[in-house]
């Protein structure tokens, strides 16, 4: 309670800041907005782009790569078929000889081919099987050629050592056998591992598409998320704008960016309205002040009548008056002067353009006060005014003038109202809501249609015809009782009533106790 | 013809009729002063007065009430209306209904007796107040 009391005033006492500082800049205004870190939208989506087109550029470059790769692979997997052609030739060869006694020449041909491409390959063979291994084929290899050179110099030498032929034939056999054995192995290792690789370059788009789409479904919903939070709360802060609120907004997102330009243009048009709403209020009051100086001008007739029948009386009479006649007549001019006296002030009162100062009030006396105010009009119209002022309640806190103008705009529209005859009823009790007092205003007039009910709290909205009400009343008693932690609200039935009730918030010592304890001290 | 005009005066400021009722009184009325203005149209009912002197603007009657209370009762009385919040509507509605002049205050009491003098004329009673 007590915060949404200080709240209130506090508010009082910054609509007075705002126009005593009228001129600041946007920076100095809101240090809190622009000490985020900065992250701009455009920031945001040149990252993004960086990303997406840096993804991108790595699938290509991949791609290119793994297509060199399998080009060479398929480079050395026929070198390798052809190593496996050349030694199956050889072995061919060779058994043609032992056959037939031909093409002997031939396999150490072969033999020599494979060799050849075996030393040209070895680095990447070597990389491929062992180096163990690649050592075996090469042996196996030598060996292979060492015993067909042999046999071809016996061949040469034309000695038919059949022994030495028939060993010969055995290693032959052995190596040859081994030879092709490795080399089978490895062009099936090479057959097997390019078949891995081209499966692998398969799957790369599907992967890449698949890391592709969810990168780029986070970034649009992040982006989509950066933009449509801030546009949210820009709504929700607009309609609390028009409600009157005139807070500054909270940040609308955690980053620094364009939204931080927004939300400064934001802020600053608040510091405008606030500036309007104060000169709004100004202008209402006087508006009200006009009302009540034309009654007030009549009313002041009586007793200025009273005072220049009284001194003609003295005029005319004074030798024949008694002294107690005299004596009354000019307690008469005294009290009289004094009536227009205190006319005068009451209006007065009200009508000073001083500092809006905030502090502890007795509600039923400013209701009071205010009725006295409008008396007159209360009078020219022959309404009747009923009120119900409970006594014993809570003070509350606030601006005395303003709080005035919302229940005099409350009673003169309400005398606006009512036909000759009429009756408005003014009650002070405790508000239904704990720690809040409620001031009812209630007349038995025209009421308000059900359709235009929602509008009546706007400004420049009004029922009266042109040059008759500005539209102003209610929307400036609105954001009167709003800075006071209040509401107002309205209940109307047309043809039959409407009842206004303003609700403030009370401070928790009763007038009259805290009257008592201060006299006390 | 009576000898002397019957003035009613009804004004719910007390001071009005303190001063004037004398006044009157001297100046050869025979003056009945009212604050009460449903006293005051009780008597009108009870008695036809000469002239009727009325305020407007009063808590609970309306002159322009006690003007038609005084017409439906009597052709002839003149009802003097005095009033602060003198406008030109009023004035109309005023002289509509059937009054004789409207006084706006604050007025003399010598301006009070010249629109007393130029009724009591028209109902005839000239020689009465110049005797007066």
């Amino acid at each position: 309670m007590i915060n949404l009391l200080e709240s209130g005033s506090n508010s009082i006492n910054n609509s007075k800041k705002t126009v005593s500082s009228k001129k600041c800049t946007l920076d100095s205004d809101c240090p809190d907005v622009l000490s985020r870190p900065r992250f701009s939208l455009r920031t945001h989506m040149l990252l993004m782009f960086i990303l997406l087109s840096s993804l991108s550029m790595a699938l290509v470059i991949g791609s290119v790569i793994a297509i060199n790769h399998i080009q060479k692979k398929l480079h050395f997997f026929q070198i390798t078929e052809k190593y496996l052609f050349d030694i199956a030739q050889a072995r061919r060869w060779e058994k043609n000889y032992f056959l037939y006694g031909t093409n002997l020449k031939d396999a150490v041909q072969s033999a020599n081919n494979a060799k050849n491409i075996l030393s040209d390959n070895l680095k990447n063979v070597t990389i491929i099987l062992s180096p163990e291994k690649t050592a075996t084929i090469v042996q196996h290899l030598d060996k292979y050629r060492e015993f067909l050179q042999e046999l071809s110099v016996l061949e040469k030498n034309g000695i038919e050592n059949t022994e030495k032929k028939h060993e010969i034939e055995t290693s032959l056999r052995k190596h040859g056998s081994e030879m092709v054995k490795v080399a089978a192995a490895l062009v099936l290792k090479e057959q097997i591992s390019m078949n891995t690789m081209l499966k692998l370059i398969q799957r790369i788009p599907v992967y890449s598409l698949a890391v592709v789409l969810l990168l780029t479904t986070f970034l649009v919903c992040f982006f989509v998320k950066r933009l449509i939070k801030p546009l949210k709360l820009l709504v929700e802060s607009t309609q609390k704008i028009a409600k009157g609120d005139f807070s500054p907004i909270p940040p609308m997102c955690k980053y620094r960016g364009e939204f931080t330009t927004v939300e400064l243009a934001i802020n600053h048009m608040i510091q405008e309205l606030q500036l309007r709403e104060v000169a709004m209020v100004e202008s209402h009051k006087l508006r009200a002040i006009g009302t009540l100086t034309a009654g007030i001008a009549h009313e002041l007739n009586n007793p200025l009548n009273n005072i220049m029948l009284t001194a003609h009386a003295i005029l005319e009479e004074h030798n024949d008056l008694s002294e107690d006649e005299l004596l009354e007549m000019i307690n008469d001019l005294i009290n009289e002067a004094d009536r227009s006296r205190k006319i005068i002030r009451n209006l007065l009162d009200f009508a000073r353009e001083g500092e809006s100062a905030s502090g502890p009030l007795d509600l039923g006396v400013l209701v009071n006060e205010t009725i006295k105010l409008a008396q007159n009009q209360i009078k020219v119209s022959g309404t009747k005014i009923e009120t119900q002022i409970q006594t014993h309640l809570p003070q509350i806190r606030g601006d005395k003038q303003q709080l005035k103008q919302v229940f005099l705009n409350l009673i003169l529209n309400a005398l606006d109202a009512v036909k000759k005859d009429g009756t408005i009823k003014i009650s002070l009790e405790q508000a239904e809501t704990p720690g809040f007092l409620s001031v009812k205003v209630e007349d038995n007039g025209c009421g308000i249609p059900a359709y235009i009910l929602p509008n009546i709290f706007d400004p420049f909205f009004t029922t009266k015809g042109p040059g008759k009400g500005t539209g102003l009343g209610l929307s400036v008693s609105h954001g009167i009782v709003n800075i006071h932690g209040g509401q107002i609200s309205i209940e109307s039935k047309e043809g039959k009533y409407s009842r206004f009730t303003v609700i403030l918030p009370s401070l928790n010592v009763p007038a009259d106790l805290k009257a008592k304890s201060e006299r006390r001290n | 013809m009576k000898e002397k005009l019957e003035i009613l005066l009804l004004d719910d400021e007390i001071i009005v009729g303190n001063r004037l009722g004398p006044a009157l009184e001297k100046a050869g009325y025979d003056v009945e002063v009212f604050e009460d203005p449903q006293k005051a149209l009780n008597r009108i009912h009870e008695k036809e007065f000469d002239i009727v002197v009325t305020d407007i603007m009063m808590a609970d009657v309306n002159g322009i009430q006690v003007l038609e209370e005084v017409r439906k009762k009597s052709d002839t009385t003149r009802v003097i209306i005095i009033t602060g919040y003198a406008t030109v509507a009023l004035a109309r509605e005023a002289m509509d209904k059937g009054a004789f002049d409207m006084i706006a205050k604050p007025f003399k009491p010598s301006e009070l007796h010249s629109v007393i003098t130029k009724a009591a004329d028209s109902l005839g009673y000239k020689k009465i107040i110049a005797k007066a």
